[in-house]
Formats: structure tokens, sequence, C-alpha cells
């Protein structure tokens, strides 16, 4: 790891962090404009339904933002407290990621099933049948009706947004005062932060994906989205660890075992996302249930067995052989280039979860390589515009490492007990 | 006389131990080990140590046992009892994979044990260190760095003078 061609003062930094927020703003007012100029000249429900994937993606990566923060309290971990400060910043966008979630909530008010089939009961179903007169819709209604999915929503965000608001001004709060009373108090937010999380985004996952078909049954769907979310934090995670190392932010704080640590669980998480993802496809495949099977039966037509392949390739076994070996999850530029990878491929796992129920005359899905995919990335351009403005806005608040953390001595000193290997970044010793 | 297993130099503080482990790596020993009673971080860093092979025999291990499960039950399957069970294939990777991914789990733990062993040499019922006096405070106090004479850098006055100079203390020579 070659050191930073020149590391500017820290007004120099300031200002280019400011500027950099304007251009990610800049970003996102253009794919949002492009994605709602999408809903004009484009297929509007194409449009939609690749906007729900561009805002499950953000919320799955600041959902597992609020998780590290989370899991690290409860852990009483050492390693992360270095780098937590930068996922509290990440989850100041949940403020904006529920802004832009409202018209997803007013279109369904609007035009009930319009996204989701099953808010219009008069909706007509494969077989001539409507939704209304459908037994598997009649027993699930009680779950499945718009007042719910507002109020399941509304309170989603509502969680979020609280709690990270909690765990943001506690760590903020303790850089001024260093009293670790800020510590104590995020561990009791945690111990009941994990329980509402885990709920939420389990049932966002089921309200806003899940139920485009609603015939389906999985148990394993909002555990699904927990691996998804927990991998796309530690992606952007080592994204943000590679901008601010470069930019000369970490240098002299960030080290090749608090790497290594982060990859690792990063890692851990490959292995778990493969394990769920493979017990829905199998638990489906040995039952062979009809009310099941036709959810993958749809994504093995056309070109959707091809991205079905791509997940399996690109979402577990290429992580997976890549971060087998220490030297690419201690090394900052093999764990940079795994961990883009997964974010691109977390995208496209949404797509694959989403997109499918778009379905033509026939009742057989639109391909996955069509013009929605422009509107995916405008989506997810736009949306995650919006998002890394609101880190950059929050990221010149506050220090950079919460440096009155009890812990952050122990962080700052972490080891691994393993000598660093040549060509890894510089460990402070 | 007996043959002379090496020399054992004694240190009272880390610090001069660390350094000390330093000095012996940089100059260019291969055959030596330090002893203390408690682990020093970053020794392993001081000592020029590098990282284990074990993982090696983990991902063999684990291969073996991913090829296992999945061709034993492709025989089982396809040679040995072919039954339709549930409308399924005789073989599918599909049903086969639980018990190899079981398998891998299990053979990648032996693998890495059985190769932790091997490369540590273990077990070893006796080591010459064990009969020098001086190995008991190793366990409680003092902290010391043997240099073996099979070292191909070794000699008897040079490696004496090393220690020496690094600070060490009660330098004998200890034998085989």
């Amino acid at each position: 790891m070659s050191a930073p061609v020149h590391s500017p003062e820290p007004v120099e930094r300031a200002a280019a962090t400011a500027s950099l927020a304007n251009k990610f703003l800049m970003a996102g007012l253009a794919g949002l404009a492009v994605t709602a100029l999408g809903l004009v000249v484009g297929d509007a429900r194409g449009v939609a339904l690749s906007y729900v994937v561009g805002v499950s993606y953000w919320v799955a990566i600041a959902v597992g933002m609020l998780l590290l923060i989370i899991i690290h309290h409860l852990t009483d971990s050492g390693w992360s407290t270095v780098i937590r400060r930068q996922f509290e910043h990440g989850t100041s966008a949940f403020t904006w990621l529920a802004v832009l979630f409202l018209p997803l909530l007013v279109s369904a008010w609007m035009k009930p099933g319009f996204i989701w089939p099953w808010m219009d009961t008069g909706h007509v179903i494969h077989g001539g049948h409507t939704v209304g007169t459908d037994p598997l819709y009649v027993k699930k209604s009680g779950f499945l009706n718009l007042p719910m999915f507002t109020g399941m929503s509304v309170a989603f965000f509502g969680i979020w947004i609280g709690l990270s608001a909690l765990f943001r001004k506690a760590s903020f709060a303790q850089d001024h005062d260093g009293d670790p009373k800020w510590t104590y108090r995020n561990r009791r937010t945690a111990a009941a932060g994990i329980v509402l999380t885990a709920l939420s985004l389990s049932f966002a996952a089921i309200y806003w994906m899940k139920s485009l078909e609603y015939h389906w049954f999985s148990t394993m769907y909002g555990v699904w989205f927990f691996a998804n979310c927990m991998r796309g934090a530690m992606a952007i995670g080592v994204v943000i660890t590679f901008w601010l190392y470069h930019r000369g932010d970490y240098k002299g704080i960030y080290n090749t075992n608090q790497l290594h640590c982060l990859v690792a669980l990063a890692f851990a998480f490959v292995v778990f996302w493969a394990y769920v993802t493979f017990s829905q496809y199998f638990l489906i495949w040995n039952a062979n249930v009809p009310e099941e099977t036709f959810w993958y039966n749809i994504r093995e037509h056309g070109d959707w067995v091809w991205v079905g392949m791509l997940l399996l390739f690109g979402h577990f076994f290429y992580p997976f052989l890549m971060w087998l070996s220490y030297r690419r999850k201690a090394t900052l530029g093999p764990a940079l280039h795994v961990s883009c990878v997964v974010a691109v491929v977390i995208l496209i796992d949404l797509c694959y979860n989403v997109l499918p129920a778009l379905k033509d005359e026939q009742d057989q899905p639109l391909p996955f390589l069509s013009l929605n995919l422009l509107w995916v990335l405008s989506s997810v351009v736009g949306i995650g515009g919006i998002c890394a403005w609101s880190y950059l806005r929050s990221f010149s608040t506050a220090k950079l490492i919460p440096i009155r953390d009890p812990r952050i001595v122990e962080s700052l000193t972490h080891h691994e007990a393993t000598a660093p290997e040549s060509g890894a970044v510089p460990a402070a010793h | 006389m007996k043959k002379n297993f090496g020399i054992i130099a004694a240190f009272d503080t880390v610090p001069q131990f660390y350094q000390a482990c330093e000095q012996v790596r940089d100059a260019g020993y291969s055959q030596w080990d330090a002893l203390t009673s408690f682990p020093i971080h970053g020794l392993d860093y001081a000592m020029g140590v590098r990282r284990s092979k074990v993982p090696r025999f983990s991902l063999a291990g684990g291969i073996t046992g991913f090829c296992t499960g999945m061709s034993f039950i492709a025989w089982l399957g396809w040679v040995e009892y072919p039954l339709v069970v549930g409308g399924k294939p005789m073989f599918s990777p599909m049903f086969a994979f639980p018990v190899s991914y079981e398998l891998t789990i299990l053979f990648t733990a032996f693998a890495t044990i059985g190769g932790m062993f091997f490369l540590n040499k273990l077990p070893m019922h006796y080591h010459p260190v064990m009969k020098a006096p001086q190995f008991v405070r190793a366990l409680d106090d003092r902290f010391y760095i043997v240099i073996e004479a099979n070292d191909p850098k070794f000699n008897a006055a040079a490696t004496r003078d090393l220690l020496a100079k690094a600070g060490g203390k009660d330098i004998v020579e200890i034998e085989e």
C-alpha cells in the first residue's frame, strides 16, 4: 500500500468534503429526476418497482450500519470503535430515506394495486379470479392491508430514525465530555434496538418486496434480507475506509488488524448469506409445494436463470474464494475490490427478488435485461446520492473517530497476534 | 560429553526481551525460540515469525470433505442403492449439499487440528530446554531466548556475544 501522495491540511479536507457532498447531492437529484422522467416516458410500473429496488438497497445498507453499531455495543467490542463513527454518520440517511419512501406510500393510497397487487381487491389474478376472492389473500388480509402497510412502514422508519438518533447523540456527546455514561446508555439502547431492528427489517422486507408475490411463503425471507443488510453495510464500510485512508484521514489510525477484523466479519456473512439463500431454495425444492415453487419457476424463465447463476457465483463463490486468503482480507486493495463486487451483486439480488413481479400478458416475468435496468440505476444513483450527501454532511460535524470512547485506545492498538505481511496496510507499531 | 543443544539467555523486562528478539531476528537466525510465561503482543512480529501454514491443511481438508460427501451420496444413489424418493432424481447436489457441507466442516476441523500437531511436531514428550534449570523461571517471571546449535548461523562465541550485547544474562549452553 503506497502512502497517500499528499495529505492536505484539515481546512482543505473540510472544503473537499463539502464539495464532494455537493457533487453527491447533484448526482442524487439528477438520478431522482431521471427516475421521475421515467414515470412519464417509460413503463410506469417498471419504474416504480425499480424505485422499490433502489429504496430497499439503501435501506438495507443503512439498516446494516445500524445493526453494526448495535452489535458493537451489545458485544462491548473493542476493535470496531474506530470504524463505528462512520456507521453513525451513515445512519443519518434514515430521515432522507423516509422522505424518499413517501412517493411509494402516496402511490399506494392514490393507486392501490399499482405496485403491490394485493392492495386492490378487484385486481384480476392468473386464472380469472380477483384478489378479493383469492383464499390465499383472504387468509392473509389481516396482515396485508393498506392501513397495516402504512402504519408498519411509518413504524419501521420511526424505529430506525429514533435508534440512530439516540446512538448518534450519545456518541457525539461523549466526544465533548468523555463521560462513560453514554457508553452505558448506548448499550441499553442496543439491547432494545436489536429486537426492534430485527423485527422491523424482516417485516419491511416482507411488506415491500416479498408481498409483491403474496401467494408465496418463505420463513427465510427476513433472514435473507438481514444477510444482505450486513453485507451491504460492511462493503460500504470498506469503501469508506479506503477513501479515508487514501485521503490521509486514517493515516496512523487505521491498521491492518482493524481492516482484517472488518473483512473477516464480512467474510462470515458471505457464508451466512449462502447458508440462508440455499436453505430457502433447498426447502422449497424438497417440499415441492406449488404455492412455493412457482416463485423459483418464474425465476428460471428467460434470462432470470442466468441472474440466479450470477448470484450463486458472484454473491457467494467469488467473494468466498477470494476472502479465504488472509492477504486479501488484510490488504485494502483486494478488500475494496471484493467489497465493490459484493455491493453490486446485492443490488442484483434485490432485482432478482423484486423485478420478476413485472409480468407480460402470458403472466411470464419480463426479462432482466431491459430498460428497467436504467430505472434501477437512476433510482440507486438518486437515492444513493442523497444518502452519501447526508453521510458527508454528518461527517463534517463530528470528530473522525470517537476520541473519548472508553475503548478507543484498545481499538487503535488492536492486535491480532499475527505478523503483517508485505503489501498490507502498515500497522501502527 | 553430551552434544550441545544451544545457548540460553535470560532477560528481566519485556521491552529488553522484545528488542533482543528483534536483534536475533535481524541477525538472521532461524532455529531459535522465545520463552515467556504470558503472551506478549507483537512478539511474533519481533521474532519474524511468518503466518502459520495451518490454513493450507484446513483448505485441503475442506475440499476433501466436500468431495467425500458429494461422491459418497452420488455413488449411493446411482450405484449402490438407486431409489426414487419424493420424485427427486437419483442424485442431485441439492440434497447432497447439507451432508457435504457438514463433512466440509468436519474434515476442515480434523485437518486443522492434525495440521497444527504436525507442524508443531506434537506430541513432543521431551525437549532439551525442559532439562535446563532456567526453564522453571520461564514459567514464572523471566524471559528467555534459546538459539539452537543446529542453526546454520550458529557460532558458540558469536551467538553468545550477540545475546550478551542484547542484554542477556546468565548465558549458558544447554545439552541435548
